[in-house]
């Protein structure tokens, strides 16, 4: 166990000491140890945009906008292509009577994989858009591919699909509205910058957060209209990946 | 094949067929993490000493003073305290002199244990001692006297305490406190009592049915040694619905692949275990259960110890995703498998091995065995479990305690063969 030192949060004090250990980032209490990152991405973005740290993470980090508003007009277009085609999975996913959550998966300015949710079809509360997508990437590509490889999806991650992401080693998130029941990213926990043995990735949300918004809107209606007897268990046992009452604005954007 | 059905005795049979030893060992309910904060956060108190028969006055004049303060956020302090139930540390600090004979015990002619108190006021935050003096001169007893009263400032517990042992042990560290068979942080007291002794008799039955399938997908070389069982366990019946092992080095073709990097993270035990139940629930539906079947997935059986359980068609129909099941893990499961049990909306969950660097459940730091002699391991701190407010589901959790280990220095670690930085 001879990590123990070198983890930032040696003792029960520790704990309570999360928030100031993001902060700290940037005062250089950053230890690199065996491989524990720190919270570096979207906080640091935030206290730190010029981005003064030496270390990879940090560059990486401070080259991501983490609004869309921060964005030159050149990079706007090309996220928002992208997340136009993420949309449209999120349609396809209305269709089929799934919760409308679409992603694709770019490398290199190439869509090499898109997913939807698939929750209700399969009874699997785990079959997120993401996961969808990986399992078809993975039958081609290699895991390493994930390090070149930006996300798209219409909602924030979840905190299982988050983990997953920074398991994978994915380069960077982009995403539509907030989660603010089960959001990984900033919107309930930050999975995605916490500290943990894997390398942090930066997020950028809001990126056509209305549409992403109005789809999950729509959804919602044609359930209810769909069943109106069960109309109370079909909500009741709606779906993992969001709910209803949290289509308010983000935090962030408020 | 066994069948699984006719109740405990049946299944007792089943497992023994299955030629394994229950691990022994017992179950230590979680903490949440809410309760880990409040296990931590103090606040610095005005304590004010005064005769007894004041105490009720003193109570109306702070009330008046301060109509705004909301003394039901530290109803776990006791407002009146007598210096004989003080912690050692605040009676030496009390009885320290004040270097002139006015003091209320004399006036009372009494001993000053029995007619003295100790009122503790109100947070530093809420008023200065300044004011507080000042307040304190205008009124009884304090109103004829020379000297100010005197007032201490005593750090107490922010929050409530969760058990009797933490109550006990806040009394003699830091202020009296009164503790109600409560838990306002996390599951009450009684549901963790009533559930720990309806799963402790057979927990180290499913989890040694989760090391051995573990084992044998790792002597394949297609995963870490992590395995997991799903159990319906609820009155009288007891159903093993999934028996999953870890294959996150099994290729796209179905070749062990070199083991590096994080390997196919979706072929976790855990999200393997959910998948084979949610096809169960298809197939019990009459629904085909490879619909959107995807081979990277891995959620068919790949031994057959888990096409065993995989075959059972004894999922109850009309089910929810795992409502009413639990969940036994041979470590504590990753972030991304904590909140996949959440989402499953699982009722109960046991895991042997505490995974301190990447696990998902645990909350808290522990002591643990390190180089020279006992050091804290603090875990992630993510208490994905009990989560009613943030993640929308109240998971019961425990850790699995394993009694008379015949190497005692034994690192579980060690014994498992994975690395701390293993994603369970
Ligand atoms: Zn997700
Ligand atoms: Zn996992």
């Amino acid at each position: 166990m001879s990590w123990c030192g070198c983890y930032p949060a040696a003792s029960p004090v520790a704990v309570t000491l999360r928030k100031l250990v993001h902060v700290a980032v940037g005062s250089g209490s950053y230890r690199k140890g065996p491989a524990l990152y720190a919270q570096q991405t979207a906080f640091l973005h935030q206290i730190q945009p010029s981005g003064t740290l030496e270390d990879e993470q940090t560059c990486q980090a401070s080259t991501a906008d983490h609004e869309p508003g921060a964005m030159n007009a050149e990079d706007r277009v090309y996220h928002e292509r992208f997340m136009r085609e993420a949309i449209n999975m999120a349609e396809l996913a209305l269709v089929s009577d799934e919760t409308p959550v679409g992603c694709v998966f770019v490398k290199d300015g190439e869509i090499i994989g898109r997913g939807m949710n698939e929750t209700n079809r399969t009874l699997n509360g785990t079959r997120h858009a993401e996961f969808v997508a990986i399992a078809g990437i993975l039958s081609k590509h290699p895991v390493s591919i994930f390090k070149e490889t930006d996300l798209y999806v219409t909602v924030e991650p979840c905190v299982m699909c988050a983990s997953m992401l920074r398991q994978y080693g994915i380069r960077a998130v982009y995403f539509g509205c907030w989660n603010e029941r089960f959001g990984g990213t900033g919107g309930v926990l930050n999975i995605h910058s916490d500290p943990s043995v894997d390398k942090p990735y930066p997020v950028t949300g809001g990126i056509f957060r209305e549409e992403a918004i109005l789809l999950l809107r729509k959804f919602y209606v044609q359930e209810n209209e769909k069943a109106p007897e069960p109309k109370q268990k079909r909500t009741r046992e709606l779906k993992t990946e969001i709910m209803p009452m949290d289509l308010h604005a983000p935090k962030q954007c408020a | 094949m066994v069948s699984l059905r006719g109740g405990d005795e049946a299944l007792h049979s089943a497992f023994a067929q299955l030629d394994l030893d229950p691990r022994n060992g017992r179950l230590v309910a979680l903490k949440t993490k809410e309760e880990v904060r409040a296990a931590l956060e103090t606040f610095e108190a005005h304590v004010v000493e005064l005769p007894a028969r004041y105490a009720g006055v003193l109570k109306d004049v702070i009330q008046t003073a301060l109509p705004d303060l909301k003394t039901a956020d530290f109803q776990h302090l006791r407002r009146v305290a007598q210096w004989k139930f003080l912690p050692p540390r605040l009676q030496k600090q009390f009885k320290s002199p004040r270097g002139d004979d006015e003091s209320f015990c004399e006036d009372d002619n009494a001993e000053l244990e029995d007619t003295v108190r100790y009122f503790l006021v109100c947070p530093t935050t809420a008023i200065s001692k300044a004011t507080l003096q000042d307040i304190l001169r205008r009124n009884p007893p304090f109103m004829d006297r020379d000297r100010d009263p005197r007032i201490f400032h005593v750090e107490v517990p922010a929050l409530a305490p969760t058990s009797p042992e933490q109550a006990a042990q806040w009394s003699l560290k830091y202020w009296p406190i009164s503790y109600k068979n409560t838990n306002p942080y996390g599951p009450h007291p009684s549901l963790v009592a009533r559930n720990t002794a309806e799963i402790e008799a057979h927990a180290g039955k499913w989890l040694s049915l989760a090391d051995s399938v573990a084992q044998l997908l790792h002597a394949l070389s297609l995963g870490e040694r992590v395995g997991c069982v799903i159990v319906d366990n609820n009155g009288e019946r007891q159903e093993i619905i999934a028996v999953a092992g870890d294959c996150r080095w099994r290729s796209s073709s179905g070749a062990a692949e070199p083991h590096q990097g994080p390997g196919n993270v979706m072929a976790h035990a855990v999200e393997r275990a959910i998948a084979m139940a949610a096809k169960k629930r298809l197939r019990a539906a009459g629904k085909d259960p490879d619909l959107l079947d995807r081979k990277l997935f891995c959620d068919w059986p790949l031994t057959d110890l888990e096409k065993q359980f995989y075959e059972q068609d004894n999922i109850l129909p009309n089910g929810y995703l795992c409502v009413d099941l639990d969940i036994y893990i041979t470590h504590e499961p990753c972030v991304m498998c904590s909140m996949a049990i959440l989402h499953s909306r699982f009722k109960r969950c046991v895991f042997a091995q505490r995974m301190p660097m990447t696990g998902g459940l645990t909350a808290d730091a522990v002591a643990t065995k390190v180089d020279k002699g006992i050091g804290w391991t603090s875990s992630l701190g993510q208490g994905i479990f009990w989560r009613p407010s943030e993640l929308n589901w109240k998971l019961l959790a425990w850790e699995w305690i394993e009694e008379d280990a015949k190497d005692s220095t034994n690192d579980c670690m060690n014994t498992t063969g994975n690395s701390d930085t293993l994603h369970a």
